[in-house]
């Protein structure tokens, strides 16, 4: 056994201090967000938040599951919509990053030019909503929250480096020497050299998916179709705007613990997203420190 | 060369966009206008068809129409099924259908300007002043209704009251049909009946009774927080929400917007109430209420919590109470709290200034993008006018959502936070008829109220003024800094010397172009009151 010098010891003992500070200012938010949303309403609005509940109650997630049936189907349909558009985008933007990566494709400089353009010059949010709503007629479509994110330029280009990185010429000149065409070359050679590129792609997709409530607030209209992020937040803007306008008869207001009911709406949407991080995490760490080190 | 490549791409680059910068206003402002033109002449042609069938059969409604009806805000549960009834019924009386689209209260007011502007395909939409009626009446957003009503929908239009057609023009023309249901928004002093009671303190009805209800209060219970006021931020008249106490004192017809206040007696005559000695010996008042503590020393940086009252953070609300929110806090409270009692103490029976919203504070438009504005109107008059219809989508279905006691009192069948229609379920408060409302009997204090303000209210003028403001804009600008500055901790009560601040305030104001503003605001003011009489 090598004998640990003692300077290794302090550094050792300083980094688990450091680390562990860190780490408890990390996970301090995330447990007062937990603990307020099982405490009284009314006493977080008096006394403010605390790390222990001061009065323990289900009240907040009372309120959000008083419909079950609607947060079930909110679930769902971004469930659906976060698989559907992650693998869509993955499929798209790996063929993109494919054929931008390679030298033999002549056009390939104006191309990348007039992807990498939009994002420097984009014609605003009324021609958007005017293309989307009249010229592709998706107003209150499951597609609106669908396709404006299934392409996007930063990771075309995330992409386009990671195949450039991972494949060499000389594998794909040697595959065509066997026989094969563009797209079993895409297939059955670029996709499984880039796992982790998919994998760090897949998760930025993926929490975009996610995290999305603007698509739904700008275009959906029918309530069984609202993502669950958008869902949640109507709920509560819908409480809030409900008392400040004028509604001649208040008798049926609701009395709603509003603090609480944010904080469970928090780890109502971080929950699944967080259990699945550690799985994919691996490839997302040594994704993108693979573009950046070998770039 | 690959140097000239890269400067012609930034060159073409640059060029594109500045097509995007100036290019776009004029070319969509005109085919807007374009639009307008010609819908407005096709919606000319079609009245004219519409007259020459009507010489025999009344209305042309051969071809059946699918009507859109854009809401702000959430709709029921249950809609599709109430809708679908609608729908039934309208068929064989105007040959349409109709579909209500809810924007959520979620950014409603972006996707409400996006829908307008888009022209997007609609029919009949909300319309308020919140909702800048005003400016996009001016700027064409929807059909002038003055020829429209008399011809397709004549029992509507006998049925609003002239005073209220009159009063919702912009421009001379009509551009919505307004809710004839009055309210008064009349404000006041909300506090604690309980409190007051139980500490033996007199009723808040005055300026020397708040302060001794707080202080009372503040004897009793040390710990006890008084109040949660808060700034208001980008607003000329009102910028700390404590001087909504100062309505006790002000008989006006105006909010006295740049300081300028006009009595309800005389709205024609403006006078400068900042540079009065009655906004000094105010904001001294602010300020002795301010070092007593009835407000916290950082309440500069508080924030607006509504339900700080109800949470029992707080015990009094000096600004934005009406008798509306006296109901809510005891209805919300009723159950976790039943010896807390809320109640008002009006400012208006100080003042003596009494009156309803405006006709313009809720109504139905008919956008311009909307092709067959004949149907719409003939719609709008059956939401309104057949009782089964407005009936249905104000309260639900009978029997099933609600029942009528028999005191003639609205009673909700299921719990309104899971019902499938709660009362106004669809926001219908731009079809209200007062005929065919129905209320919980909970609402008695507030309509015995309402009947009360009726027999003394008077004519709303700030309601129906529309300030425009393009030609004073730059020092319409410096003035907000100025007044966040200065007006603000003067207003909150948190400066040392009064008369020292009001001068500076009021010397800075001046170098902000505050003489301009006035002048102009004046003149709009004056031409406005005359165009009322």
């Amino acid at each position: 056994m090598i004998k640990k010098e003692k300077e290794a010891v302090i550094f050792q003992r300083l980094a688990v201090i450091t680390l562990g500070l860190a780490a408890t200012v990390s996970i301090l938010p995330f447990l007062i967000i937990i603990t307020g949303s099982l405490s009284n309403n009314e006493l977080v609005s008096r006394y403010g938040y605390s790390i222990w509940p001061r009065e323990f109650t289900l009240q907040a997630y009372r309120v959000i599951l008083k419909m079950p049936d609607s947060l079930l189907r909110a679930y769902r349909v971004t469930i659906v919509n976060t698989l559907a558009g992650s693998t869509a985008g993955l499929i798209f933007m790996s063929m993109a990053g494919f054929v931008l990566s390679r030298k033999d494709f002549k056009h390939r400089n104006i191309i990348s030019f007039l992807i990498y353009f939009t994002t420097i010059f984009g014609g605003g949010l009324v021609p958007w909503y005017i293309m989307i709503t009249n010229t592709l007629n998706l107003k209150d479509s499951l597609l609106a929250i669908c396709l404006p994110m299934i392409m996007s330029p930063f990771m075309i280009f995330l992409m386009r480096t990671f195949i450039a990185n991972n494949v060499p010429d000389s594998l794909v000149d040697s595959c065509r020497i066997d026989g094969a065409g563009e797209f079993t070359i895409y297939l059955r050679l670029v996709l499984p050299l880039i796992p982790s590129g998919l994998a760090t792609i897949g998760l930025f997709l993926g929490l975009m998916y996610w995290n999305d409530w603007y698509l739904s607030s700008m275009f959906i209209t029918t309530p069984a179709k609202f993502e669950l992020q958008f869902y949640l937040y109507n709920m509560l803007s819908g409480f809030e705007a409900f008392k400040q306008m004028n509604s001649a008869s208040v008798s049926e207001s609701v009395s709603i613990p509003s603090e609480t009911v944010k904080l469970a709406m928090a780890v109502i949407v971080t929950g699944p997203i967080v259990l699945l991080y550690p799985f994919v995490q691996k490839f997302f760490i040594s994704g993108i420190t693979i573009g950046a080190v070998k770039g | 060369m690959k140097k000239n490549m890269s400067k012609a791409l930034a060159l073409s680059a640059a060029v594109l966009m500045m097509f995007g910068l100036f290019g776009c206003g004029p070319v969509s402002q005109s085919t807007a206008q374009s639009n307008q033109t010609t819908s407005s002449q096709s919606a000319a042609t079609e009245t004219q068809k519409a007259a020459e069938t009507q010489v025999a059969t009344g209305p042309d409604i051969s071809e059946r129409v699918d009507l859109q009806f854009m809401m702000i805000g959430d709709g029921a549960k249950d809609m599709d099924r109430i809708v679908g009834m609608v729908n039934e019924k309208i068929a064989p009386k105007i040959n349409a259908t109709i579909k209500w689209n809810y924007t959520t209260f979620t950014d409603a007011m972006q996707k409400y300007n996006l829908a307008l502007s888009s022209g997007q395909n609609l029919d009949l939409i909300y319309t308020a002043p919140f909702l800048n009626y005003f400016s996009l009446s001016k700027s064409g957003a929807f059909h002038a209704l003055d020829d429209l009503l008399p011809e397709y929908a004549p029992d509507l239009y006998e049925f609003v009251p002239e005073g209220y057609w009159k009063a919702v023009k912009v421009n001379g023309k009509i551009y919505t049909v307004p809710c004839t249901y009055k309210q008064y928004l009349v404000g006041g002093f909300i506090y604690r009946k309980d409190l007051q009671e139980k500490f033996n303190l007199p009723v808040p009805d005055s300026i020397e009774n708040i302060e001794a209800y707080f202080l009372g209060v503040k004897q009793n219970m040390p710990e006890q927080l008084l109040t949660n006021e808060f700034p208001m931020a980008g607003i000329y008249q009102f910028n700390f929400s404590a001087i909504g106490v100062l309505d006790m004192y002000h008989d006006w017809a105006n909010t006295a917007i740049y300081g300028l206040a006009a009595r309800y007696s005389e709205p024609d005559k403006l006078f400068d109430y900042w540079a009065s000695d009655e906004f000094v010996e105010e904001m001294k008042l602010m300020k002795r209420w301010a070092d007593l503590g009835f407000w916290s020393r950082s309440a500069l940086s508080s924030v607006e919590d509504m339900s700080a009252m109800q949470n029992g953070k707080t015990i009094g609300r000096l600004f934005g109470g009406t008798v509306n929110t006296v109901s809510e806090y005891n209805a919300a409270t009723a159950e976790a709290h039943p010896d807390w009692k809320f109640d008002i103490a009006l400012y208006s029976d100080n003042s003596g200034i009494v009156y309803p919203t405006h006709p313009i504070q809720d109504g139905i438009g008919i956008p311009i993008a909307s092709k067959h504005p004949d149907r719409a109107v003939m719609f709008a008059q059956e939401l309104l006018l057949d009782q089964e219809i407005n009936q249905w989508t104000s309260y639900g279905i009978k029997g099933e959502h609600y029942d009528v006691d028999a005191d003639g009192w609205y009673v909700p069948l299921q719990d309104p936070t899971v019902s499938g229609f709660s009362r106004e379920g669809m926001l219908c408060w731009a079809w209200r008829n007062p005929d065919y409302m129905l209320f919980p009997k909970e609402d008695a204090y507030r309509i015995e109220m309402y009947e009360k303000f009726e027999k003394v209210a008077g004519v709303n003028y700030i309601g129906g003024f529309q300030e425009d403001y393009s030609a004073y804009q730059t020092e319409r600008a410096a003035l907000g800094t100025v007044v966040t500055q200065y007006l603000q901790p003067l207003h909150a009560g948190l400066v040392d010397d009064v008369e020292q601040a009001v001068a500076t305030f009021l010397e800075q104001a001046k170098l902000a172009g505050l003489e301009t503003i006035q002048q102009q605001y004046s003149q709009q003011w004056l031409d406005y009151i005359k165009s009322l009489q």
